[in-house]
């Protein structure tokens, strides 16, 4: 044995008060108390090692320490995967660290050149719980859990896949908890506590399963903690402080039983901590000795109050070494090195030692395989410590093993995920660019360009650069059932009825699979884009990674040529729209559709007995990790019905059927009251030889799409099985294994339909679009977003799709409002909005380049471009941005010193007065960019007509093409408070010509553009209203004028 | 914990003529979006005997920042010539920066500055009176006094929602982000003897 005490391992002569290895043994974690704060410090490891290293100037010692805890540290420990570290502190604070890579060496400002930090260590997540100091943290076996004590008497369970979520707070004990220890099989958590006991909770339900009081019994005085500690073979926990005919023990207590009937006996002072060797060791064999396999063994090292440390073997009955007076002060911690035969001790007087063994002096550890085998012998199976490939292949036994695979799966998906992000972390900082300019650049300019604004009291406000984002920030999904579809567009190929020649998936499907004909592959082409790289950049980050990272989805860009049929199509539909009646054979009415689906619902209860077995059946064959078979199916017979129910449907436009399982939905109820059933654009290969397959469509951890093939076949169309998992709940749908083209969507609650079979065609016609993204929000609120950055969302008043966002808008560019940006607001507006579009901090980025350009455009640049994010988030039925967006409306309206100021501070009141969703008098116009990107206002067609304003292109500088006269950039401005000061003017709208008008419901606007040919056929569907104005003109535009 | 951290200082045209302005470029990380707008000043200190002569040269807000790296120059006016003592014009003093969030200051960064006479005559026999527009200033750049404070960055709750609740149509034009801090001077520096060119807190 080796005894090293590194004198650079310290905190100023602070304690320390908790010590920890990396599990990768190349560095370890100090916590205690620093200057004015708590302190943790990550130190290099090699320089304890090696004493080459250890002199070597090059080698860093110290990587990076962390003052953020407020009050000194109690406890560090990293997780299992080393990915993270906890500390838990007396500022009643657990934090938890994760490494930032993509930021270099850095000095701690203001400090003196050597203390630079190596590597970087960013909280990401701060648990807040308990409210008194924070004695030990714990992970639980394979990361799952976090477990943390306090003085506050309670031990907190966190779910260390979700932070900052509490799975359960143990409450029992009546004194300050001041060490835990997890069972290495998983099944339980002890803790101890000053109030002389010592409990074991049963991770099953999270009760307690004994309270062990009776060695505790003559404890008398407190020790700063009691780190108690599990045996790696499970057999044996060993307490901290005891006491044993008054003198100070450890406690051994068996497993079986809870036994206590022996323990460590010899130190003078209370044992303040126990640590388990992780490695079981087996005697070594001695040449010629007898080949007798004698029992495994552990190794138990006991530090204490009297500054000592002895270390044991379980196969011994006295110690195998005692070290006197290693400290100065009382041992506070100890940890050992991974393969077992080192030794970290520290100590309340600020130093560190470090002990190394022989494997002669302590045994032969076992393999992980042996340790598993002692494992199961004794426990059956046991999970913690099953290797992964074996716990994606074992048996299902019971639900804990379930929740264990699942959780598996998630830590995976996590770990790709981190993977992903520091992959896009690292490209950053080659990069070292912000919009394409090197920080270099940015730095000269940066007094000339950063925007400087006065405040209403004369104030100066600089808006600061951003030069980095954060890859922490635990993106929230919360406002969404997010399910990231990634699909070519096939969507596009839907047949009409002006094309039959089209055989839309038989001259697809060949395309986009290329070679690999006759689809032998069980894969759904997915289109080459990850989802990523249509949602906002900012998002990105935080997001999810993109589909194509599952390996399983291949990634074939697929090509999909643009058809006459589209055009013919929309020519025929617009020229249909005013009035004809034709329409509705694509889009069943509102009213049939509801019908149709009541008729479902009653029929699934039936059904579903039917059905369950056969999934119960089908489900096997899959791979094992379809975990939960307690789902419903759809049925194909409620397939049958629904399409009996709508004979006059061209049956070539393949209705999809799709139902959201019931269970899922009753469990998700407090979550969503909707979920989405998202079956667009996935291409299936019909032919397949395998039946069924799973696919990760998403990193959101433990999501999976299904794909069962051939599950029926009714009336000649074949059907697959689309089963979604998110987060355990389940959902499913019957897809035709042609192309699909529409989603589904149902408010389960109200029984409602949402969305149903609504054609995606409009929106996605023409060019090789894909859907990268379908999200839900908790008004049930479908929004797709397109992998051209364009983002739709439905609106069930009118059954259309409409833009909410445009990524290549560049109004959303070029607008600058942050002069009427609030600080309290800024932050604060948080929403679907917000997160279709990306963090809107980026808005205005491009203003710099604007100023050159007339104030008057950038006016009504941003003046459009705040009007339509009003028109956006009343769409969303977001309130809270809602208001948001028009606040700073008007606050734009009055900085600018807009004529209509007092008006439009009074339809700001009244809009805040009134209860914002749905309003039904808040109609504003939405606008629309010219494709050459040129801004235009078209505002509202109606108020001209109406009200006989028209204004001639060249009020706006001459920006408008001719065709756009008919809107200017003052009426557009106008409109909001003209239509607060004439609700007469609901009537009028009703009679609205233009794509950009809104009937009906109320609460909506349509992003109109009518001098965008092609996306004013694609996207305003407002049946409604064309057909009430039969005579006016077709909103249609003659393509390609401009 | 902190949620900004002030990662770098840098001293823009050093050493310069006593009456060009101060310009420092600071990048700071923000580790939390935050709810309300940085307040940064430049604090001169006139003598070093007596807070008194303290001159806040300018004092700008900071915002919104969200999390992320952010920086941005500040720059503000010479001091004024009139409030130094005569006796400290040259030679040694200090320059401060700091910022607030919410009135509590969390960081303070202070520069030694070095106010001399370029011309070796003046600096042999300066004038009784300071020639101000002889002086060189010369921060020391390379050597930060960085001093750190904990506050609290969270409790901002009520406030907000007592704006929030404010009269709607007073809302859009008040200076939301002024008021709170109306009124918190510094540590250090004695509102009511702020010379001209300080922020007019009225």
């Amino acid at each position: 044995m080796k005894l090293l005490k590194p004198t650079w391992v310290n905190h100023n002569g602070k304690p320390i008060f908790s010590v920890d290895i990396h599990p990768d043994g190349t560095k370890f974690a100090t916590g205690g108390q620093g200057q004015d704060s708590g302190k943790v410090v990550i130190w290099n490891m090699s320089p304890v090692l090696q004493e080459d290293d250890e002199k070597d100037e090059n080698i860093p010692k110290m990587l990076c320490q962390m003052d953020n805890h407020l009050a000194c540290v109690n406890c560090v420990r990293w997780s299992n995967s080393g990915m993270y570290l906890a500390s838990g502190g007396d500022d009643k604070l657990i934090m938890v660290w994760k490494r930032a890579t993509y930021i270099g060496p850095s000095t701690v400002f203001g400090s003196s050149g050597k203390l630079a930090n190596v590597e970087q260590w960013r909280c990401v997540s701060i648990l807040r719980s308990h409210s008194g100091d924070v004695m030990d943290v714990a992970w639980s076996p394979h990361d799952a859990w976090l477990a943390s004590c306090s003085v506050d008497n309670t031990v907190v369970i966190w779910n260390a896949v979700k932070f900052p979520e509490i799975l359960a707070t143990l409450r029992g004990h009546s004194g300050l908890v001041k060490g835990l220890t997890w069972d290495p099989v998983g099944k339980y958590i002890a803790s101890q506590a000053d109030d002389r006991s010592l409990k074991v909770w049963r991770t099953l339900d999270w009760q307690l399963e004994t309270s062990i009081t009776k060695p505790f019994d003559e404890c008398g005085g407190t020790t700063h903690v009691l780190r108690l500690s599990w045996s790696p073979d499970g057999h044996y926990l060993v307490s901290a402080h005891a006491m044993n005919n008054s003198g100070p023990t450890a406690q051994i207590i068996e497993r079986e039983g809870w036994k206590t009937n022996m323990d460590f006996v010899g130190h003078r002072k209370a044992v303040t901590v126990v640590k388990f060797n992780p490695k079981i060791f087996k005697k070594k064999q001695k040449n010629g000795s007898s080949a007798k396999p004698s029992c495994p063994y552990c190794c138990c090292a006991v530090g204490s109050k009297d500054r000592s440390l002895s270390v044991w073997l379980t196969c011994l009955k006295r110690p195998l070494v005692v070290i006197h007076e290693l400290f100065d002060k009382s041992i506070m911690d100890i940890s050992w090195t991974l393969n077992g035969l080192g030794i970290l001790v520290c100590s309340m007087d600020g130093s560190v030692a470090f002990l190394d063994f022989s494997q002669d002096e302590l045994g032969d550890p076992l393999s992980e395989e042996e340790k598993s085998r002692i494992h199961q012998s004794t426990y059956g199976k046991s999970l913690a410590i099953m290797t992964e490939a074996q716990l994606s292949t074992a048996v299902i036994e019971n639900p804990e093993m379930l929740k264990y695979q699942r959780r598996q799966q998630q830590q995976q998906q996590l770990d790709q995920k981190s993977a992903a992000t520091r992959e896009m972390g690292s490209a950053t900082s080659v990069a070292g660019v912000v919009n394409g300019e090197s920080l270099e650049d940015i730095r000269k300019n940066l007094l000339k360009k950063q925007v400087e604004t006065r405040t209403a009291d004369g104030r100066r406000r600089i808006t600061p650069l951003c030069i980095a984002q954060l890859d922490t920030g635990d993106f929230s999904t919360a406002f969404f059932n997010s399910i990231p579809l990634s699909g070519s567009l096939a969507g596009t190929m839907l047949s009409s009825h002006s094309s039959p020649q089209l055989l839309p998936l038989d001259s697809s499907t060949p395309n986009s699979f290329g070679a690999s004909k006759p689809c032998t592959e069980p894969v759904v082409a997915a289109s080459a884009r990850p989802a990523g790289d249509s949602v906002n950049k900012d998002s990105m980050n935080a997001t999810s990674t993109p589909a194509a990272l599952s390996p399983s989805v291949l990634t074939t860009p697929s090509k999909i040529e643009p058809m006459k049929a589209f055009d013919s199509r929309f020519t025929e539909r617009s020229k249909a729209t005013p009035g004809a009646p034709a329409l509705t054979s694509v889009t069943p009415t509102a009213a049939e559709r509801l019908k149709e689906q009541n008729l479902v619902k009653e029929l699934r209860p039936r059904d579903l007995l039917e059905s369950s077995s056969d999934s119960d059946e089908k489900v096997p064959l899959a791979k094992p990790s379809s975990l939960s078979k307690r789902k419903l199916e759809l049925e194909v017979e409620t397939v049958e019905k629904k399409k009996k129910g709508r004979p006059r449907k061209d049956s070539r436009l393949m209705p999809v059927s799709l139902s959201v399982q019931s269970p899922a939905a009753l469990t998700a109820e407090k979550e969503a009251m909707c979920l989405s059933a998202p079956a667009l654009a996935l291409k299936l290969p019909i032919p397949g030889p395998q039946r069924a397959f799973t696919l990760q469509v998403s990193s959101d951890p433990s999501m999976y799409i299904e794909v069962e093939n051939e599950v029926t076949v009714v009336g000649g169309v074949k059907l697959s099985r689309l089963k979604c998992n998110r987060e355990g709940k389940e959902w499913e749908t019957v897809l035709t294994s042609r192309i699909l083209t529409a989603a589904g969507s149902w408010d389960v609650h109200r029984q409602v339909v949402v969305v149903k079979e609504e054609s995606l065609h409009s929106i996605l016609a023409g060019s090789d679009m894909t859907v990268s993204q379908i999200l839900l929000t908790q008004h049930g609120i479908p929004v797709m977003n397109l992998s051209d950055g364009k983002a739709y969302c439905f609106n069930p008043s009118l059954s259309t799709w409409n833009l909410v966002s445009d990524k290549q808008d560049s109004l959303a560019q070029c607008a600058d409002f942050r002069s009427s940006l609030p600080s309290q607001d800024a932050m604060l507006c948080s929403g679907p909005l917000a997160i279709i579009q990306g963090r809107t901090s980026n808005s205005g980025r491009q203003a710099a380049r604007l100023f050159s350009v007339p104030h008057v455009v950038q006016q009504e640049t941003t003046l459009a471009y705040l009007e339509n994010q009003v028109a956006a988030a009343l769409t969303l039925q977001s309130s809270h941005e809602y208001r948001h967006w028009l606040l700073l409306y008007a606050r734009y309206l009055v900085n600018e010193g807009s004529a209509e100021e007092g008006a439009a501070e009074g339809a700001a009141a009244s809009h805040r007065a009134e209860p914002p969703i749905p309003a039904p008098l808040h109609r504003v116009s939405g606008t629309a960019r010219h494709p050459e990107g040129q801004v235009a206002c078209p505002g509202l067609p109606w108020l001209q007509q109406g009200q006989g304003h028209t204004l001639a292109a060249d009020d706006t500088q001459g920006h408008l093409s001719p065709d756009q006269a008919v809107g200017g950039g003052d009426t557009g401005r106008r409109c909001a408070v003209l239509h607060q000061r004439q609700p007469s003017s609901l009537g009028r709208c009703a009679l609205c010509p233009g794509p950009g008008i809104a009937s009906g419901g109320g609460s909506l606007s349509l992003p109109p553009s009518p001098a965008c040919g092609a996306r004013a056929g694609a996207l305003p569907r407002c049946p409604g209203a064309s057909k009430a104005l039969p005579g006016l003109p077709s909103p249609a535009r003659p393509q390609g004028g401009h | 914990m902190a949620k900004v951290s002030v990662l770098n200082v840098a001293v823009l045209e050093n050493p310069s003529p006593f009456h060009s302005p101060f310009r420092f470029e600071i990048s700071f990380e923000c580790s939390e979006a935050l709810a309300d707008d940085l307040e940064w000043k430049i604090i001169y200190v006139g003598s070093a005997e007596s807070e008194e002569f303290d001159q806040i040269l300018d004092s700008v807000l900071v915002g919104p920042v969200p999390a992320g790296r952010h920086m941005f120059v500040f720059q503000a006016d010479a001091p004024n010539p009139s409030l130094i003592p005569e006796t400290d014009a040259v030679g040694v003093t200090v320059v401060l920066i700091t910022c607030t969030y919410h009135g509590q200051e969390f960081i303070r960064v202070g520069y030694y500055v070095n106010n001399e006479y370029l011309n070796p005559e003046l600096r042999e026999n300066p004038p009784m009176k300071p020639d101000f527009s002889q002086l060189q200033r010369n921060i020391l750049a390379s050597n930060p006094r960085v001093t750190r404070f904990h506050i609290n960055w969270d409790n901002t709750t009520d406030r907000l929602e007592a704006i929030e609740t404010q009269d709607p149509s007073l809302g859009c034009s008040l200076p939301l982000n002024c008021t709170p801090i109306k009124g918190l001077g510094l540590p250090g520096c004695i509102p009511g003897l702020l010379p001209e060119n300080s922020m007019d807190c009225i």
